[in-house]
């Protein structure tokens, strides 16, 4: 079984078979920025800096270009890891602990505190404070 | 003379049989002809022999179809959108399925419009006869009709002229920076008497941001709101209620990402309705009027 850790973050989830990372890190309690979910509009893009990923279901060119995809881009929406992977979100992806109690029953790791906690630090001037409308 | 409605909707998707599932089992539009590569559906209140055309390959918008009233006035048209500027050229019998000659124009924001009087007529399941209020078998949200479409562009008051000057369509609602001579940043325009059959709001060009379909009631929108949960659909938002058309709304994505909504209520417009004018500082209560703030997917997910 494959795991995701986010970059800078700590943050490690255990995904379940076939789960994109998206969806694996919604089900720990995490959010980001996302947008339709559905390899269309590239918004919940990240890089993969370790590990191999496959995307499952259409993704647009539009969206992921071939050459930034074998460059190691991915969208989080429809990559779904082969190995343990490592990603890389924007800066302004705002990734965040949205629901602590999820976190807990998911068992996630994070380097920098306990389970339930945030996933970083605010940084300053940053939105990720704000929940999603 | 005159354009009466949005008649067509043509776009991509990644995958067919996503595509095929999602129009035609979850929003319950009916499967009318496929080719390669192509699938032509319409929803059963619709007459004409289709209303959305979905190509396989990328996403976003191949081309709009609106239907004027008469052949002769495609001419016009056509002469009113090159005076204009745009590139036009004409379509023939065939170039698209069931539909007759016709104009396509190139918009300012790089969309791509066809118009067109004739289209093959092939009815309802109800008919014209003594009719039933609805078919007695809808499958899912069982859509009656496409409403309008939402696409981006760099100078939405240009398009804004584009559809005014040479189709003659009339502004509902317009967003300004400011009251005293600011930019439009979105414009909600009718031919019909809806709150709008074309919106424009600032965006790169060429970009679709929604097309819609008409629901009856908020009653409707709900029942469509719980069929998505059951069908896994991703939802962008809703159900709530736009300040701007004052419809009831949900947005949500097909399985490629193109964004649809289903809409219900709003006003009735006539040739002298005044146009609503709403402020930049207020456009989240424009588009959300619940929330009153935008999310961040309104403005970024395009296709």
């Amino acid at each position: 079984m494959a795991g995701v850790t986010v970059e800078a973050t700590g943050v490690t989830v255990a995904l379940r078979a076939g789960e994109t990372i998206l969806a694996g890190l919604a089900r720990a309690g995490y959010a980001y920025r996302a947008g339709c979910r559905r390899g269309g509009c590239g918004v919940c893009r990240a890089e993969v800096t370790a590990g191999e990923v496959e995307h499952r279901g259409g993704v647009a060119a539009a969206a992921l270009p071939a050459a930034e995809a074998a460059a190691g881009a991915c969208l989080t929406c429809r990559a779904v890891p082969l190995t343990d992977v490592v990603i890389r979100l924007p800066d302004d992806a705002r990734f965040r602990c949205v629901a602590p109690l999820l976190a807990g029953l998911a068992g996630v790791s994070t380097a920098a505190g306990p389970a339930a906690g945030p996933g970083r630090k605010p940084q300053p001037g940053s939105l990720e404070q704000q929940g999603e409308h | 003379m005159g354009v009466m409605r949005l008649g067509y909707v043509h776009a991509r998707v990644t995958d067919l049989a996503e595509a095929r599932s999602h129009y035609g089992d979850t929003l319950g539009m009916r499967l009318v002809h496929e080719e390669a590569g192509r699938l032509y559906y319409k929803a059963w209140d619709e007459y004409d022999h289709h209303s959305v055309v979905l190509d396989e390959g990328g996403v976003g918008l191949v081309k709009l179809g609106y239907k004027v009233e008469r052949p002769e006035d495609l001419a016009e048209f056509e002469k009113r959108a090159q005076a204009f500027g745009c590139l036009t050229e004409r379509m023939s019998k065939g170039d698209n399925l069931a539909v007759g000659d016709g104009v396509r124009i190139v918009l300012p924001s790089d969309h791509v419009l066809e118009l067109y009087a004739d289209i093959e007529v092939t009815g309802t399941e109800t008919g014209t006869l003594n009719p039933d209020p609805f078919p007695r078998h809808l499958v899912g949200v069982g859509v009656p009709r496409i409403d309008h479409a939402l696409i981006t562009a760099e100078d939405p008051a240009l398009s804004e002229r584009f559809f005014a000057e040479v189709l003659d369509f009339k502004v509902s609602e317009r967003v300004v920076t400011d009251l005293d001579g600011g930019d439009t940043i979105g414009t909600w325009m009718f031919c019909t008497n809806t709150p709008h059959d074309i919106a424009v709001i600032n965006g790169p060009n060429g970009k679709l941001h929604h097309f819609a379909y008409y629901l009856t009631d908020w009653n409707d929108i709900l029942h469509a709101g719980d069929l998505f949960a059951m069908d896994d659909v991703s939802v962008d938002i809703g159900p709530t209620r736009h300040g701007i058309t004052r419809g009831s709304t949900i947005y949500f994505f097909d399985p490629s990402g193109n964004r649809n909504e289903v809409f219900s209520g709003g006003y009735m417009t006539y040739p002298d309705f005044p146009t609503i004018t709403w402020t930049a500082d207020q456009l989240g209560k424009g588009i959300f009027y619940i929330s009153r703030e935008l999310n961040e997917r309104f403005t970024t997910v395009l296709t």
